[in-house]
């Protein structure tokens, strides 16, 4: 656990900057569960995209890591994030994974059914809240950010792309204005419309388990695969989509300009371009944007999804943080 | 052999002769059986399932066990497909270990987590071009497994 004494002209620089630009703080309906034990990095491993042990590697490695459990199909079971709360690496390994609060149970059961004689206990941990931490218009220096009092435990950038500023895991029930002067607490459907706006799928409705494929959901753009790691669930299809195979469909952003009718699109409508071509499915979204799995040849072009009695059109984007080379 | 079970130090069922029956592969590759019951002074329950050798897992056994080593098999998750079997030679037996009779002198102990993994498959010490190396075959828990051969998943 990370304390650092905040002196008050740091406090006031920090302050001064951020005036104009208010970091927002969205209270995350997400759920944590703490798995502690000497090889609870070894555990985990076994079981999920990116490479665990660069974040247990050593007490300067980056706190939060980016991930998939995928089942042995290769197809997407949970996304989760997770946070070393260890200091050093002689410390007994300590780590929280952050996960759709909908799947909690499932999610302990996966790791129980996999965890047979390893040295790991995995708990809940009700007692510490989530937050997300969005920068404002000005982009925002991670390190700016001060941590505060003993009710942060963690302060640290999002892994998955710097749009989504930081996650903050604090004691339930602190005062977040303590933690973080100056920062104003959101809504989290505020929170929704922004990953949606970027094109970040989170949750079991943006990646439906047993559905959704890693590579097409932009694991490897948000920094959440290790393609020279050893062998985890669901890894043959991965590394050979990945070496062999061209990705032709990806979820992108979507925008639908004018407003929706009142029940939504459901999940999985059809998109087709203008001359009634097959474009991609609709996932999930709120009010008029969402997210969509969609043909990258088809993704510039102008779309509609075809509902009971009328047409509704929509357009897709490349969000801004793809990796510039790979946005094909 | 079947004198063997009256001095044993691990009393209970005694090692069985080969089954026959359509379990046996073709060949005569089965030789000896492994029934895994309770350590201890009292007979427990019926067994908890058995392991077979097959000769070749047997003879290799006997070329590089030294002293009182015995092969240790064990499943963990992770890997592919799930799970993933693991050997070693280890000299320890543990509380919870599950030990097979003497099997002409070749033993494999199991934990009793995986030997719930493991129940009913044969251990095999098969040469191959791309490695020699013990095996679990027809593991009748497990479902395809990955292309290795050292994970797989389980049928629910």
């Amino acid at each position: 656990m990370l304390v650092r004494a905040i002196t008050a002209p740091v406090l006031r620089r920090w302050c001064r900057a951020r005036r104009s630009a208010a970091a927002a703080c969205f209270p995350l309906g997400r759920a944590l569960l703490g798995v502690r034990g000497a090889e609870a990095a070894v555990f985990l491993q076994g079981l999920l995209t990116n490479d665990v042990t660069q974040l247990v590697a050593s007490g300067d490695a980056p706190p939060a890591l980016y991930a998939h459990a995928l089942n042995v199909q290769g197809r997407c079971l949970y996304d989760v994030i997770l946070y070393r709360l260890h200091g050093s690496t002689a410390e007994e390994p300590h780590i929280l994974l952050e996960c759709d609060s909908s799947v909690l149970d499932s999610v302990q059961k996966h790791l129980k059914l996999y965890k047979i004689r390893r040295k790991v206990t995995i708990a809940p941990c009700p007692e510490l809240s989530l937050w997300a931490v969005i920068p404002g218009e000005q982009p925002g220096d991670a390190s700016s950010l001060p941590k505060c009092a003993d009710q942060a435990l963690l302060l640290t950038p999002d892994p998955r792309a710097e749009v989504m500023g930081w996650r903050l895991i604090a004691k339930k029930g602190a005062n977040l204005s303590e933690i973080i002067p100056g920062c104003q607490i959101g809504d989290v459907q505020d929170y929704h419309r922004h990953r949606y706006k970027q094109g970040i799928p989170e949750g079991v409705k943006d990646l439906p388990p047993g559905v959704a494929l890693p590579l097409e959901s932009n694991l490897a753009f948000m920094n959440g695969i290790s393609f020279t790691k050893g062998c985890y669930i669901g890894q043959e299809l991965t590394a050979r989509t990945h070496h062999m195979g061209v990705i032709r469909k990806r979820l992108l952003p979507v925008r639908f300009p004018a407003p929706l009718p009142s029940a939504g699109i459901p999940a999985g409508a059809d998109i087709l371009t203008e001359s009634g071509r097959r474009a991609g499915k609709f996932r999930a979204g709120g009010g008029q944007l969402g997210i969509a799995l969609l043909r990258l040849a088809h993704a510039g072009e102008p779309l509609r999804i075809a509902l009971p009695g009328h047409s509704v059109s929509l357009s897709a984007s490349t969000p801004q943080w793809w990796p510039k080379a790979d946005a094909k | 052999r079947g004198s063997r079970c009256s001095t044993s130090p691990y009393p209970g069922r005694a090692l069985p002769r080969p089954p026959a029956g359509p379990a046996r592969p073709a060949g005569s590759l089965l030789r000896w059986a492994s029934s895994f019951s309770e350590p201890g002074p009292k007979e427990s329950g019926p067994s908890e399932g058995q392991i077979f050798l097959s000769e070749s897992c047997v003879k290799r056994l006997l070329e590089i066990a030294e002293g009182s080593e015995f092969l240790r098999l064990q499943v963990e998750g992770g890997g592919c497909s799930g799970f993933q079997y693991k050997f070693s030679l280890d000299t320890v037996i543990n509380p919870d270990d599950r030990q097979g009779q003497r099997g002409g002198g070749a033993r494999v102990v199991v934990d009793v987590d995986s030997l719930a993994f493991v129940k009913g498959s044969m251990v095999d010490f098969s040469q191959e071009l791309i490695r020699s190396s013990f095996q679990v075959v027809s593991n009748p828990q497990a479902e395809k497994g990955c292309s290795c051969g050292t994970s797989f998943s389980v049928k629910f």
